[in-house]
């Protein structure tokens, strides 16, 4: 152990000695500093705003004057998403997914003013956050510090005199391990600090977090074992360096990308013009209210004069056209439910294709590791688009049992001077309705969604620490 | 010429320099390859559209032909638009992953229409995508420095640079020679496969030769950054070094960094601020005399004030003036939202100017069309459909005229071409 930790005092040292590499390892420690303050005001100011959009929009809601139920239904309501307190250490899909949704009768929004389509162009060259300093920038540092750490000794004969001292390849190595192991955990501490901060606040959650940290330090230490593997494999430095800076632009850079496109390619995804042509092709069939002839509806009619022992619609205790309004909104939803689930399956596939890559590329196990994690992956949009429509279901249905219950048939039917004052209902009806309150994941949820991206990881850390063990044996060796 | 063929034979010989500009050219022909696959599968939806309309239209008028009623004909029919991509779309997809090229909007106020966005999977647009300008922005850079980091210092170590620049025709114009080989056959990997697609899409030759300019100036950037390091008279693993952490700094970091000053200097009101704000104004119409909602109307219409008085009765014309109401109503926030973007949009294009990683892709997706400049021309486009759909539509509705079968295939239709 002793001369383990020589030998990683000693690779310490000469690193220290570099200046390039220092001055690399200031800059990544002061890239992580700002993209942790930004990335943390960013969201902060984000939170803030849809909070005050919110509130905003609850307000108007609840201030609307006496108005028919329907006007209500039209009116609708504007929900934000809110954003999920480990969004600052990776905000994941949250600028590419849009945030405010309008939900209202008979349709359903799409969710619009994502940051993407309201930002430059470079927006699409990344965001600078804490997640993308470590998934990205560290692994290339680390490949910096580390390619030549047993290359260099092969290379100029200096293993063999390590050896001759009486240490062992094994001791070596571990030695190397050990020094390239702390500088990785000594880039990753400004980010780690970073996202301890941010657990300091209100909501931040135990789990994920600890499960975020754990996925980390696994993906630096594979980056580790990866660079010492190269570094004992090849014999040359430069080579290392060259085979080392392609890996990591294939993994991190090239299949992040490349993979989620084939994905999109084998997938396809309806768009949502033939979505609504299609839903409302379904609801011809299934029952067309506008339609007097319509066999669903005239079933619905006569079904409902059976149950109330009456002869025609306006003598019946309860408002049909609220009765109608309710059938019809059950209809569609019935279909915007199939659809979305639909879509979401497709897409739902399409990453499941883009996490299997996850076995080629460490980068997309972590990324899809810290997105779940942090709840600002695809998941946890669907999450709020699936409430959203609970929300939007239930606010409409309700809307329309007050014109049932609450509206007179006569004055719903009614077009006189007057009738327009009959038909309005209280004011104090809207107040009476929930706010939207978006039900985070907890904290198992959330981790148990990680978990797969943590399996990834692990098998790559055994699996380069088993080849590492290989190229331990035969280092120095003469091919 | 001879020269010039020891030397590519020279190169062929390497190894790392075959696989690396083979690797390159299959990375160009694949990126093509899901380029103009995204674009076919765009240009199929696009063509989807007329069927999908003509029945989804077909069962608004079997349902308005029974009453002619024109103001339900306005209310019920969704009119399709969409923004076809440009012939070099394949090469630099742009925005065109993550904002809508088909949208479909009715009569009604717009501005609670045209923020749709269409149905995307985020988590593939969050990567970006891989196309050409991906290539050539920023994987490009690494194989000029794999081609180029030991291209003296690599002679140097070999102790053969004495030698060479002591022969005749060597030294500089030694160095001259396999910069040239070395940045021709960059350029071929990636310029020819390219150029070939841009044919068959149809690109016009002068934006053809302009891209493979483009390409050109980019590897010349890289191979003048490499040479200047290269000057330093460093080991070859330190140049490599120190031209990976500039690739980093130049194409990854500084962007991103940007982006975050971009976004703080220039603040976007919230579009949402937009629809709120529209919606409070389209449904207050319902609470205050409808006469009031008229003449507002009429003072911005009097094109149409000659139209007959509102009876007790609902009527659509009254509907259809409240929605344009509150259009109007928001008409300054609008135009200040639009002119933030493409404040935006202009400062990330300045970036372009001192970044060349970004004036690349800038350049590229505006010969593409499909930054953002051509999402709002296609607003703009949509804008102008959209008064054309509203005075068709107003021209029956406000006079009570009739509305058949004849008006519905008379309604307009959307001319991808002449704005709308």
């Amino acid at each position: 152990m002793r001369i383990v930790r020589l030998i990683a005092r000693d690779e310490l040292r000469l690193m220290l000695r570099n200046r390039v590499a220092l001055i690399a390892f200031a800059l990544i420690v002061l890239l992580t500093l700002v993209a942790v303050a930004s990335s943390w005001s960013h969201q902060r100011g984000v939170a803030e705003l849809r909070e005050r959009h919110q509130h905003e929009a609850e307000h108007a809601f609840d201030a609307q004057p006496d108005r028919h139920p329907h006007r209500m239904v039209h009116y609708g309501h504007f929900i934000f998403r809110p954003l999920s307190p480990l969004a600052a250490f990776d905000p994941g899909v949250d600028a590419f997914t849009g945030n405010s949704m309008f939900l209202e009768g008979h349709r359903q929004n799409s969710a619009n003013f994502g940051d993407v389509r309201q930002s430059s162009l470079l927006i699409r060259f990344g965001q600078l956050t804490p997640a993308f300093v470590l998934q990205i920038v560290a692994p290339l540092l680390l490949i910096f510090l580390g390619f030549g750490s047993l290359a260099r000794e092969t290379e100029r004969g200096t293993l063999r005199l390590l050896m001759l001292q009486g240490a062992s390849r094994r001791q070596v190595v571990a030695g190397k391990l050990l020094a390239l192991g702390g500088v990785a955990l000594a880039a990753a501490a400004p980010a780690i600090l970073g996202l301890l901060v941010i657990a300091g606040q209100p909501g931040a959650l135990g789990l994920p977090l600890l499960v975020i940290a754990l996925g980390y330090l696994l993906y630096l230490g594979l980056w580790v074992v990866l660079i010492l593997l190269v570094s004992a494999w090849v014999r040359r430095s430069r080579d290392a360096l060259l085979v080392l800076v392609a890996l990591w632009a294939v993994t991190t850079v090239l299949l992040p990308r490349a993979v989620p496109d084939l994905a999109s390619g084998t997938v396809p995804l309806q768009n949502r013009l033939q979505t609504d042509v299609a839903i409302g092709r379904d609801l011809r069939r299934m029952g067309d209210s506008h339609n007097p002839d319509d066999p669903h509806f005239a079933q619905f009619k006569q079904a409902l004069l059976d149950r109330y022992h009456v002869k025609r619609v306006e003598d019946l205790p309860v408002n049909y056209k609220g009765l109608l309004a309710l059938e019809g909104e059950r209809l569609t939803s019935e279909l915007f439910d199939r659809y979305a689930a639909q879509s979401f399956a497709a897409q739902a596939r399409q990453n499941g294709l883009v996490n299997a890559a996850g076995l080629f590329s460490p980068a997309i196990a972590l990324r899809g590791l810290s997105m779940a994690a942090a709840g600002t992956d695809f998941a946890a949009h669907r999450r709020f688009l699936e409430q959203a429509e609970l929300y939007r279901y239930a606010l409409v249905q309700r809307l329309n049992r007050m014109q049932a219950e609450d509206v007179s048939y006569a004055d719903d039917t009614a077009t006189d001077a007057g009738a327009d004052r009959r038909k309005r209902i209280g004011g104090a009806h809207w107040r009476a309705i929930p706010d939207f309150h978006f039900v985070a994941p907890t904290d198992a949820t959330l981790a148990r969604a990680a978990l797969p991206g943590l399996v990834i990881l692990s098998l790559w850390l055994i699996a380069a620490l088993a080849l590492l063990g290989l190229a331990t044996r035969r280092l120095g060796a003469h091919r | 010429m001879t020269l010039w063929r020891h030397e590519l034979r020279l190169l062929l010989r390497q190894r790392l320099s075959v696989l690396a500009l083979a690797l390159l050219a299959l990375l160009t022909v694949a990126a093509l390859g899901t380029g103009m696959a995204e674009v076919a599968r765009q240009r199929a939806a696009i063509a989807a559209i007329p069927s999908a309309q003509a029945e989804d239209i077909g069962a608004v008028a079997d349902y308005v032909v029974r009453t002619r009623d024109a103001g339900s004909a306005a209310y019920y029919s969704f009119h399709a638009t969409w923004d076809a991509p440009a012939p070099l779309a394949f090469a630099a997809l742009g925005m065109r992953d993550v904002a809508p090229y088909i949208l479909r909007v009715r009569a009604l106020g717009l501005e609670a229409q045209i923020y749709d966005g269409d149905t995307f999977n985020p988590e593939v647009a969050l990567p970006g995508r891989f196309d050409f300008a991906f290539v050539l922005v920023f994987l490009a850079p690494l194989f000029v420095i794999a081609l180029f980091h030991d291209l003296v210092s690599g002679e140097r170590e070999a102790g053969r640079q004495r030698m060479l620049d002591a022969l005749p025709r060597g030294g500089a114009a030694l160095r001259r020679r396999r910069t040239g080989l070395r940045l021709i056959l960059l350029w071929a990997a990636l310029g020819l496969p390219f150029a070939v697609a841009a044919l068959v899409e149809g690109v016009a030759i002068g934006i053809v030769l302009l891209v493979l300019g483009v390409i050109v100036a980019y590897l010349l950037f890289w191979i003048g950054l490499a040479a200047l390091v290269g000057r330093l008279r460093w080991s070859s693993v330190a140049n490599a070094a120190t031209l990976a952490a500039a690739w980093l700094v130049l194409v990854l970091i500084v962007p991103t960094l940007g982006n975050v000053v971009i976004d703080r200097a220039i603040p976007v009101g919230q579009g949402a601020e937009i629809a709120l704000a529209q919606r409070e104004v389209v449904n207050h119409a319902w609470d205050i005399p409808r006469e009031a909602t008229m003449r507002r109307f009429y003072a911005t219409h009097p094109e149409l004030a000659d139209s007959p008085p509102l009876g007790s009765d609902f009527h659509y014309k009254w509907y259809l003036a409240f929605h344009q109401n509150g259009d109007e109503s928001v008409a300054p926030k609008v135009r200040a939202y639009r002119a933030a973007l493409e404040r935006r949009d202009r400062a990330g294009r300045a970036f372009g100017w001192v970044l060349p990683s970004v004036g690349v892709q800038a350049l590229l997706t505006r010969l593409a069309r499909t930054d953002l400049t051509a999402q709002l021309a296609y607003q703009d486009r949509i804008r102008a459909f959209h008064a054309r759909l509203r005075s068709f539509y107003y021209g029956y509705v406000f006079y009570d005229s009739p509305f058949g079968r004849d008006e519905f295939r008379r309604a307009p239709r959307f001319d991808d071409r002449a704005g709308g």
